[in-house]
């Protein structure tokens, strides 16, 4: 490997493109409702009567895959029966699965008042979606307090749930990731994150117990942003580093050390490799080396080679009375008392 | 559907297009009676990997022994929801995971066999209340994330929730041998004193969380405790709040405090909205006090208390329906040593629609004390047919110092998969990397998933 790697990944995703693009399919052309609702002449002599919404799809019918109009319908003007077959050959788009509404108890709402476009605005206007929004389904009373129960399955199938991302409320976006946790506390956990997710799934990336980290199992998710992929090994120190404690959200420091240990980079093994630089320890606390200033900054990376009890070799120095001085900051305090197991290791 | 019927669909994992039954009988017969509600669905996953591996990696380029590893691991879940008890409808949930490993070739440190209940437990509900028993997990609030074999009941009354859990936390698999409870496969013999044998009565926790939720607010109030042998392993009270005062825009806020030294652990401040339709605004200020997150039974957790402070934020664009650009830098102040910094840019173009093809290309710079690097990833996705789909990735790096006196390393990785039958899908992957750590790592793995689902459509009228 060299300095020219760049550039060979420059060319390689040039080359990707190039591929992706000339073997991509256009998307099916979409129905053009606009058309057919308002731009085809109808209703006077000579033209066939104006269709509305109701004239192809039977929303009464309780069967979803029975509200695709019927070719039958199509054929009164269009004679291209391979044209019409196409047509509707074409699934409907539904990236949240099919929601469970009755149509004929909306359409008799006073605030509807019959009216389909209100909430498929979509169908007449390219720029809107098809769906209404989710957001648009809580100005009703009855779905906001469902959604505050976090009663999801009356409208979601929970299988939908499962593969849906929300794109409104609770909308997953690209700082979500960040504070799921804070999340999940301030709601009720067990019914709202569950409702589309199971335990097995928080623990695919939190259980670190298990031997195959999620990045393995799943190498075909390539937007993930899951911190360990690529050359996880040589970057961890630096992550390390760089957000101090963001590791202990999984691991444990025990975690860290055993790994290290098998390694024989840990203070805890016989004649282990040293990793630290030079000046790490001795009398000149100046130096940008010294330990005492990386351990104010970053104790848990220490913790990562040294926790190890009454053999921490920290003791060694820092009990009372130890050359290493008082290692406590100012202003440290503890609920517990001197006398207690772990403080006795230094307070003898 | 009954508790043992459920109990029967996921043990069997028996035919998987049931789920269409159910919506037929519904659309045949429009007076009927309401579908029974449940879902219940088994995934079973086999992981055969082909690797050689360097235990302790040798000083600048010595050569070390390696050895060939071929673990083969099978995870299994099971899932039912909205079973009925006796005492009401769509009560009773279930859930089981589980992993094990097989290690066929000779290793040092490998045991022939692994493995591990992840979660088994069952979820009953009576009226406003409910109650979980088994192994299972707690996440967020004071508790952070935490696993235990214990019982959690709630209660629920106009937007309020009260919630109270707990057990025995849930130790590494191998606890019940002396000396080798750690995480991690350290062997015994490396290490240069005695592991204390750990009994399991000193590991337990317990907690609490009161809050309230509507639609728009949100808030609890959060108790943990954790205890492992010695005393105190944590003992947290956390704070949570949220609002979504309009559909474009949500806050946050969180806050834990220590109990041991009444410090502040961490705290968070987060806003994400949409101020307009194209793009996604975030922004994020965290301070955290890394010694307060170790164990209370830790030595090094009375050494320092110095925090730091971490802010930034996120931009999404979706520029066209099939280009979107993702964006985030963060700024981290440390005490005694200069800022760090870590930002992303990365494009991602989507192209075709019936067999979409993806296409990504990240940038990421990471400034941290010490050391940082420049790392560019190109991703590439494309469903190939109605069963094949494949990716393709590469990554470089750019160390700012040297690593064991390597400045950069690479890596190249790909995978294919096919659906055999609708709920079998068979992947094959494989990766090459060079870095500091090894002059050429390659390995591959095989994965066999089958998925098994079975479900009541909700009617759609």
């Amino acid at each position: 490997m060299n300095a020219r790697f760049p550039a060979i990944l420059l060319w390689l995703t040039l080359t990707l493109a190039a591929f992706a693009a000339c073997r991509s399919e256009s998307a099916p052309p979409r129905f053009p409702h606009q058309v057919h609702l308002a731009g085809i002449a109808c209703g006077v002599p000579g033209k066939p009567a104006c269709l509305s919404c109701v004239s192809c799809h039977d929303v009464a019918t309780h069967d979803s895959g029975q509200r695709m109009p019927q070719a039958a319908v199509c054929a009164r003007c269009h004679r291209d029966a391979n044209q019409v077959k196409a047509v509707l050959s074409v699934a409907p788009v539904r990236p949240s699965g099919e929601i469970s509404i009755d149509h004929d108890k909306h359409l008799a709402m006073p605030e509807i008042r019959g009216q389909c476009v209100p909430c498929h605005a979509g169908v007449v206007d390219a720029k809107r979606p098809p769906l209404p929004p989710m957001s648009q389904c809580f100005s009703c009373h009855e779905h906001e307090q469902q959604w505050a129960q976090a009663q999801c399955t009356p409208c979601h199938e929970p299988e939908a749930l499962r593969r849906t991302m929300p794109t409104t409320f609770l909308k997953h976006d690209t700082g979500f990731l960040r504070h799921h946790g804070s999340v999940m506390a301030e709601r009720q956990q067990a019914q709202l994150c569950q409702s589309c997710h199971t335990q097995a799934q928080c623990q695919a990336c939190h259980d670190v117990t298990q031997d195959l980290t999620v990045e393995k199992r799943r190498p075909e998710k390539i937007e993930s942003g899951q911190v360990h992929r690529g050359d996880f090994m040589v970057r961890h120190a630096i992550e390390a580093r760089s957000q101090p404690a963001r590791c202990l959200s999984c691991h444990t420091v025990q975690g860290c050390d055993s790994c290290h240990a098998a390694r024989g980079v840990s203070a805890n093994v016989a004649n282990p490799a040293n990793p630290h630089p030079p000046e790490w320890v001795g009398t000149n606390t100046s130096s940008s080396n010294f330990h005492g200033t990386a351990a104010r900054r970053d104790i848990v990376a220490c913790a990562a080679c040294h926790e190890a009890g009454p053999a921490t070799n920290c003791i060694r120095c820092h009990k009372v009375g130890g050359y290493g001085g008082n290692p406590h900051p100012r202003g440290w305090k503890s609920a517990r008392g001197v006398d207690s197991e772990m403080c006795r290791y230094c307070h003898e | 559907m009954s508790p043992i019927s459920a109990l029967t669909l996921c043990l069997l994992v028996a035919q998987p297009s049931a789920a269409e039954a159910p919506r037929k009988v519904a659309a045949k017969d429009q007076k009927a009676e309401p579908v029974d509600r449940f879902s219940v669905n088994a995934q079973s996953e086999t992981y055969v990997q082909l690797y050689r591996r360097a235990l302790v990696p040798g000083q600048n380029g010595q050569v070390v022994p390696t050895e060939l590893a071929v673990p083969v691991h099978e995870y299994l879940f099971a899932n039912a929801r909205d079973v009925d008890a006796p005492w009401q409808k769509d009560s009773i949930g279930l859930e089981f995971a589980a992993w094990g490993r097989v290690w066929p070739t000779d290793s040092s440190i490998e045991r022939p066999f692994d493995g591990d209940v992840q979660t088994a437990n069952v979820r009953l509900e009576a009226g406003p209340a409910w109650a979980r028993v088994g192994r299972q997990q707690i996440a967020g609030g004071a508790a952070r994330y935490a696993r235990f074999d214990g019982v959690m009941v709630g209660v629920a009354h106009r937007g309020f929730f009260l919630e109270g859990y707990g057990g025995f936390t849930v130790l590494p698999r191998w606890n019940d041998q002396p000396g080798y409870y750690r995480l991690g496969k350290a062997e015994d013999t490396l290490l240069t004193y005695q592991l204390a044998t750990p009994k399991r009565g000193n590991y337990w926790l317990t907690g609490a969380r009161l809050g309230y939720q509507t639609a728009k607010i949100s808030g609890s109030l959060s108790f943990h405790n954790e205890q492992a042998t010695g005393g105190v392993e944590r003992r947290n009270l956390g704070l949570d709040l949220g609002a979504t005062p309009l559909s474009e825009a949500s806050l946050g806020a969180s806050a834990m405090l220590e109990l041991d030294s009444l410090r502040l652990a961490s705290a968070r401040v987060f806003i994400d909205a949409t101020p307009h339709p194209l793009f996604d605004l975030g922004a994020e200020f965290l301070h955290t006090e890394p010694a307060l997150l170790l164990s209370r039974q830790s030595v090094l957790s009375v050494f320092s208390t110095d925090g730091f402070e971490e802010v930034g934020g996120t931009l999404t664009a979706k520029l066209q329906r099939w280009l979107k650009l993702d964006t985030n830098g963060y700024i981290e102040a440390y005490r005694g040593t200069g800022p760090g910094a870590r930002g992303e840019a990365a494009a991602r173009i989507v192209l075709g629609s019936a067999y979409p093809t993806l296409v990504r290309v990240g940038y990421t710079r990471v400034i941290a004390p010490k050391n940082g690097y420049q790392a560019l990833r190109v991703s590439l996705g494309r469903r190939l047919s109605h069963r094949l789909s494949s990716t393709l990735e590469a990554y470089g790096y750019i160390y700012d110092e040297p690593v064991a006196g390597y400045k950069t390393s690479s890596m190249y990785a790909g995978t294919a998969s096919y659906q055999v039958i609708d709920p079998l899908e068979i992947m094959w992957t494989a990766s090459v990397a060079q870095s500091p750590f090894a002059a050429l790592d390659a390995q591959t793995m095989l994965r066999a998933t089958y998925r098994f689902d079975a479900a009541a459509k909700p009617r759609v009228y």
